[in-house]
């Protein structure tokens, strides 16, 4: 079980019951439980799609699309059902924010799933959460449960006359399924590949029907959002980027956690006041703003205010919000060589760039590292990196590559300390196996 | 058919393309002569848009778009080519060739492999990588599929065309990233119809033919298109011939420009069954019987031989004494010849042959109706199909692939009717399971009494959906014949632009029903008694029929028959004829092999098969297809060459029997010609159609300018013919049939690794079925 | 003085004629020379009769894949493909040569082969004495082209370890 952390700035809306026992039904409908949904029910269903487009809502899986437009993309007629989708499969490295909704706050998620399925008409949906969150299941099976015995789930829902069905569903660890088509490709039973687009889920997407797909968080601001108006949410954030969002500290920090902060939040001000700086008096070297995906902000960059467009403009991403301090002892060469290591293991082989780009990147820097570098490799990783960005089928070799590109372009200095045989400058002598240079 | 779809215009490179819409941007682009290069994209299967190959720069895109999975939109400006996207193509092949060994030297697929071709159009010549590549030990799939998974590149073309084209879905993909391979569904093995498509598909080496492997290079071989000798779907095969020390050898067989009635397809009997030309038990000379037993003697020695006992028999008790039994294997050429030196030469219509259809009845049924049979083209376009009886999955490959693929590709509803459960039925709108499928035709030819209480309702909703069809093909198998066909004909005689097509089993059934194999029936059908064109050209034409297989046999007990001609057929072997009756027969044998009956005749002759000489062949719904010399075996004759040197032993003039020479007489003609008041029609024929005369007795191609003359529905076009493109012949024009007796019918009940006599002499189909587990697939329990 | 002018000619001359008569002889003895060459002398870059090297196992380098036979302008090269199994190892790929042929009736030396062989199989050797009264004589078959076995490769395992444990001397081709 996850300790909570807290800070004076935060502003909960998302994690208002973290640490109140929410698991369980009687005590989340006391903490305004199941009110939103309510309410929904009393609502047209294009009323509730322009609330939460108002809001400024924008997904918090990484990609920061406006939720309430994806929603209004949803065709009003449909032969084949349609289906509400929640994208659990939390595996960004540094992100762990949807793994507390899920332990502390699971009505949260069901509550938005439904409001979902009304705004769009669907009947049933899916909770799709990942593998190696298997404690978790056992959480969210007892939730939905819970919610039918209530009367919440099933048929005529909340005594309104209308039928809403959620299901739960387990990965099996892979990363590559938190793309929204290859989740789908999972729940459907196959292969976890990413779909060819167009047709957009919207359109064609779960068992061929309309489909809606959000992340946990996402979904668990939209009660909320029905609650209390989508002007107050918007004014929560920057403009265009509305409400508040879970931050997850990691790394080289001195306090780590999830922290709900408001959009826009000054990035230097959540190191070193939320965050508490960096322990052992060291200095800060960088920082991953968004989760393992997202170029790397040296320490120089970091005062500017987390929202997706000014990260954007900034060279980087707001991504899944995981942030990833990293202090001056750490190499990296190393670095970059252990998120390719987890990308070349999480690559599903699909398409050429990123199957045989993340491979031979994870052999090349693992071969560096280790002192077996030639000059050449430098540019070679580089020109991997940028052959394989906006080239893949999905946005995993991008993943892939963008951090790499940025290490090597902000820390070019650190490859070149590696080369001419010399062990790693940050290693003790002897923990890296030393690999002769590749003449 | 629908309306044609609308024109969506588009710009590739500053050219203006129109094509209609829907249609892909990499197909957009063929047409106008643009080539996008891609590995996982191939027509008519699903789209993967894996390999990354086809990108291109899409104006008002941000990113490169694959040409592969994006559709045509209106005013679209696309460019194919430029700096960017020919380093992006760079890239891709460079990751590719990371972990791909570069064994080209001896790859199989070193010469016509589409990475080297990549690799030189858009590949770069220095190698960056210089880690160490993945290696996996190469494994044997099955006796004629081995997998090199370094090789491999990952298309997926393999998993596609096994699961969506055959619907066998034997391959998938195992692992995930840099270790993903395919995989066969039997964890180290392929239980599955050995089609060998994902060999021919295979953009690289990865897959190979246990056939060919490292046999020789594609370059060292002749390529010669030509028609399968197999079962009579009669699918355009490619041979590799090289050198040989009595000839040339066969080294492979594939579909290497797809241009033939099967498209891509091909069966394991078309890709590996060529086998049997180069089995080591093939006849290598004559063999006359001496004292009881078989010895080898010299052709001249044989023909003589043959022809002096035959002339011996004609002059003692006349033609009825000969009996003459035709091959299914033949081309039509020497069907035709075949029939003819026995109506003329030997004066007899004792003539048959191994019937597995009711041709006549079905000639008969369409007597008159022109544009009422399906070519193999039509199945595949048809907007329905009704099946009755037969499994074409395993009798006829090639028409199971194109309606399998009818159904999946134009939506095309496919109706089953059988009293087995067929494959076919998992593509079919309805599956209707009967008892008999005579009586569910005589149920559509308005004869309501068969169908039961139970299935009226049932039998009732088809033929209504039937009738509501437009283009209906109706497909039947042996199960259907004499008055049944009659009645089926009725029946597609009510629905609007119904089609028929009669299965037949082997290569040439057609062909040699066509051709007139038949006691009671001339070339095209006719009648052999009355007067008609045969009778005005051969003049001397036995008016009564003669016997048939199974009288002759019956005659050979009795001393009746006293001489027996048999080509490329094996009566004792295949119809259960009782050995002891050809006891005082003088048999004459041509085949290839020492068949069941080869082994008692007294005179063997080595013969050429189908890959070994030209002709045509018909395949089962009457399409005619060339057929192209590609191995040669110095020891054997073709057939054609041995009946006319048996007709000129016997005495006959062998220009009565082969039109050549024609119109070159140093008389100008002018003894039959101009002053007898006569012309030789036949000179005046090959004139009207500006063909040359044919110089040499041992040329087909005269015979085939007699059938093109005298068979009506067989003047196709000679340019497509010999172009190597199929046509289908008219069975309307031709003569009025005859409603047979349907017990001479014996259905060769060949599956997907048989194949009659072949079969047995094919080295590659017994090790498949050696390999085969003992249970069926069906009765394991899918995982 | 015209006559002076035309002495000191004719003596720059003969000079030179002198000269050279005491330099030592450039002609090449052959075939009266010492050694197995019979004086005969090479340059390392002639190109002789072929030779069909081994690895280092003692396997044959060529892998049959026919390049040389393709890239022959002479089209003297003829071979056959087989493969290598478990119990008869002949080259180190899957394939190898089953018959190699040489026609050195048609063969103009050019050294195509070798240039277009990926493994470094063929090469030129210094043979040159390939003079013949019968011009059959002039195919050269694979026996005739290969390598010598080196001899240490007695301790290899993969190669002959069993002969040569056994006290069989290291094979070698004949014409060596």
């Amino acid at each position: 079980m996850a300790t909570l952390v807290s800070h004076p700035d935060e502003v909960r809306i998302v994690s208002k019951r973290f640490g109140q026992g929410a698991t369980k039904i009687d005590r989340y409908l006391e903490l305004d439980g199941y009110k939103a949904v309510r309410k929904a029910l009393g609502m047209q269903p294009d009323a509730i799609i322009n609330e939460v487009k108002n809001s400024g809502l924008r997904g918090r899986g990484g990609a920061g699309f406006n939720t309430g437009l994806k929603w209004s993309f949803v065709p009003k007629q449909s032969v084949k059902p349609k289906y509400i989708l929640c994208n659990g499969d939390e595996s960004e490295p540094g992100t762990c924010k949807d793994r507390l909704i899920f332990e502390e706050d699971p009505h949260s998620v069901i509550e938005g799933v439904i409001i979902a399925g009304l705004a769009v008409g669907a009947s049933s949906g899916y909770i799709y959460i990942r593998g190696e969150y298997r404690y978790l299941l056992e959480i969210m099976q007892k939730a939905i449960a819970d919610a039918y015995a209530k009367g919440f789930l099933g048929k005529n829902i909340f005594g309104s006359g209308r039928d809403f069905e959620v299901y739960w569903h387990g990965g099996a660890g892979a990363y590559e399924v938190g793309e929204e088509s290859a989740l789908m490709e999972s729940l459907e039973g196959k292969r976890g590949v990413p779909r060819i687009r167009p047709p957009f889920p919207a359109v064609v997407g779960l068992w061929g029907g309309p489909t809606v797909i959000n992340n946990a968080e996402t979904l668990a601001s939209v009660p909320p959002i029905i609650l209390a108006g989508a002007e107050w949410f918007a004014n929560l954030g920057t403009p265009k980027n509305g409400g508040t969002r879970l931050f997850c500290l990691s790394g080289h920090v001195n306090k780590p956690g999830v922290y709900e902060l408001p959009m826009g939040y000054n990035l230097k001000k959540m190191i070193y006041e939320v965050g508490g700086g960096i322990p052992n008096g060291r200095k800060l070297k960088a920082v991953v703003p968004g989760g393992s995906s997202c170029p790397l902000l040296t320490a120089e960059e970091i005062d500017l205010p987390m929202d997706f467009d000014t990260l954007m403009k900034a060279g980087s991403m707001l991504g899944s919000g995981g942030v990833v301090m990293v202090d001056d002892s750490t190499c990296m060469v190393k670095f970059a060589l252990r998120i390719m290591k987890f990308y070349q293991h999480e690559s599903c082989g699909w398409c050429i760039p990123c199957r045989e780009g993340t491979d031979w990147l994870d052999k090349t820097l693992t071969r560096f590292h280790s002192g077996g570098g030639i000059r050449k490799d430098i540019d070679n990783i580089q020109y991997l990196s940028e052959n394989m960005l906006g080239r893949t089928f999905c946005p995993l070799g991008d993943a892939a590559a963008l951090p790499t590109i940025s290490i090597v372009k902000k820390f070019r200095k650190e490859f070149e300390d590696h080369l001419e045989g010399r062990p790693c400058p940050f290693e003790k002598k002897g923990t890296v196996e030393q690999l002769p240079v590749f003449a | 058919m629908a309306d044609a779809p609308k024109l969506v215009n588009i710009t590739v490179d500053g050219k203006p393309v129109a094509a209609p819409a829907g249609t892909l941007l990499i197909e957009a682009c063929k047409t106008v002569g643009i080539e996008v290069p891609s590995f996982c994209y191939y027509p008519n299967l699903s789209l993967q848009g894996a390999c990354r190959m086809c990108l291109v720069r899409v104006e008002k895109m941000p990113k490169l778009q694959t040409a592969c999975t994006t559709g045509i939109t209106e005013g679209m400006v696309v460019v194919t080519d430029s700096d960017e996207i020919r380093q992006a193509r760079k890239s891709m092949v460079e990751m590719l060739l990371g972990n791909h060994p570069l064994d080209c030297p001896v790859c199989d697929a070193g010469g016509e492999c589409e990475l080297q071709d990549m690799t030189f159009s858009y590949g770069a010549a220095e190698s960056k990588f210089i880690e160490l590549k993945q290696h996996r030990d190469e494994q044997q799939w099955s006796p004629v599929v081995y997998f090199d998974r370094p090789r491999c590149i990952l298309c997926y073309r393999c998993v596609r065309v096994c699961g969506e084209g055959m619907d066998v879905w034997a391959l998938g993909v195992d692992n995930r990233g840099a270790v993903s391979t395919i995989v066969p569904n039997k964890q180290d093995h392929l239980e599955c119809e050995e089609c060998g498509m994902c060999i021919d598909i295979c953009p690289v080496g990865a897959l190979t033919s246990g056939a060919y492997r490292y046999k020789t290079r594609p370059w060292e071989m002749k390529h010669v298109g030509t028609t399968c000798t197999h079962c009579a779907d009669g699918c355009k095969t490619t041979l590799g011939v090289r050198r040989s020390d009595t000839g040339m050898e066969i080294v492979r067989g594939d579909n290497r420009d797809k241009s033939g009635i099967n498209g891509d397809f091909l069966c394991i009997k078309g890709r590996y069954a060529f086998d049997f030309a180069n089995n080591e038990d093939r006849l290598t000379q004559p063999l006359i019987r001496k004292g009881g037993r078989l010895v080898p003697a010299t052709w001249e020695e044989a023909f003589e031989f043959v022809g002096r006992r035959f002339k011996e028999v004609l002059d003692r008790e006349g033609g009825r004494a000969i009996g003459v039994i035709g091959s299914t294997r033949t081309t039509n050429e020497e069907n035709y010849l075949l029939q003819k030196f026995a109506r003329v030469a030997l004066g007899t219509n004792n003539i048959d042959h191994h019937r597995t259809a009711d041709f006549p009845a079905f000639a008969a049924a369409l007597h008159g109706k022109s544009g009422a049979t399906a070519s193999m083209r039509d199945v595949y376009n048809a907007s329905a199909i009704l099946l009755i009886g037969n499994d074409p999955t395993e009798e006829h490959p090639l028409l199971a692939w194109q309606i399998r693929n009818n159904v999946r590709l134009h939506n095309a509803r496919l109706y089953v009717v059988n009293s087995r459960p067929i494959k076919l039925r998992r593509q079919a709108a309805s599956f209707t399971q009967v008892t008999s499928e005579t009586d569910f035709t005589e149920f559509l030819g308005g004869d309501e009494s068969l169908a039961s209480f139970a299935t009226r309702e049932g039998w009732n909703a088809v033929r209504d959906k039937l009738r509501a069809e437009q283009g209906l093909v109706i497909i039947f198998g042996s199960e259907i014949f004499g008055e049944d066909i009659q009645a089926l004909a009725r029946f597609a005689a009510s629905v609007p632009g119904a089609k028929l097509l009669c299965l037949g089993d082997y290569a040439n059934s057609r062909g040699a029903a066509d051709m007139g194999l038949y006691p009671d029936l001339l070339p095209g059908y006719f009648p052999v008694s009355g007067a008609g064109k045969f009778h005005q050209e051969w003049k001397i034409t036995p008016a009564a029929p003669g016997m048939n297989i199974g009288q002759m046999f019956e005659a050979t007990k009795t001393g009746q028959l006293k001489a027996l001609y048999v080509i490329g057929a094996n009566p004792v072997g295949r119809l259960n004829v009782n050995p002891s009756t050809l006891k005082n027969t003088f048999v004459v044998v041509q085949d290839m092999f020492l068949t069941e009956t080869a082994a008692l005749a007294d005179v063997v002759l080595p013969a050429a098969n189908a890959y070994e000489k030209a002709g045509t062949f018909t395949n089962t719904c009457g399409d005619i297809q060339i057929l192209k010399k590609a191995g040669e075996v110095t020891t054997a004759k073709p057939d054609f060459e041995m009946i006319v040197r048996i007709a000129d032993a016997i005495g006959f003039d062998v220009r009565k029997l082969v039109p050549f020479g024609h119109g070159v007489h140093a008389d100008m003609g002018q003894s039959r010609g101009a002053q007898s008041g006569e012309a030789d029609q036949h000179a005046v024929w090959l004139e009207a159609n500006g063909l040359e005369p044919k110089m040499s007795p041992f040329d087909p191609v005269a015979t085939l300018d007699e059938i093109q003359r005298l068979v009506p529905g067989y003047d196709v076009s000679r340019t497509e013919l010999l172009a190597g493109n199929d046509q289908h012949t008219s069975i309307a024009a031709m003569g009025p049939g005859t409603v047979q007796n349907p017990e001479l019918i014996v259905p060769a009940k060949n599956n997907l690794f048989s194949s009659g006599t072949l079969g047995r002499y094919s080295r590659t189909l017994n090790s498949v079925i050696e390999n085969k587990d003992p249970e069926p697939a069906d009765a394991v329990p899918t995982d | 003085m015209p006559i002076l002018k035309n002495i000191a000619a004719i003596a720059k001359g003969m000079s030179i004629t002198f000269m050279e008569m005491f330099q030592p002889t450039t002609v090449e003895n052959y075939p009266d020379g010492p050694g197995p060459l019979r004086g005969a002398k090479f340059q390392e870059r002639y190109r002789g009769v072929h030779v069909l090297q081994r690895d280092e196992n003692g396997l044959e380098k060529c892998v049959a894949c026919f390049l040389c036979a393709a890239n022959c302008p002479a089209n003297c090269i003829y071979i056959e493909a087989a493969e290598n199994t478990a119990e008869n190892r002949i080259s180190g790929a899957e394939r190898y040569a089953k018959v190699y042929n040489i026609d050195y009736n048609r063969c103009i030396f050019c050294g195509y082969c070798v240039e277009a062989c990926p493994t470094d199989a063929i090469t030129h050797g210094h043979g040159f004495e390939i003079a013949t009264f019968n011009a059959t004589n002039l195919i050269y078959r694979k026996e005739q082209l290969l390598a010598a076995r080196p001899a240490h490769l007695g301790a290899n395992p993969v190669f002959n370890s069993a002969e040569v444990a056994g006290g069989a001397p290291a094979e070698v081709a004949p014409g060596e």
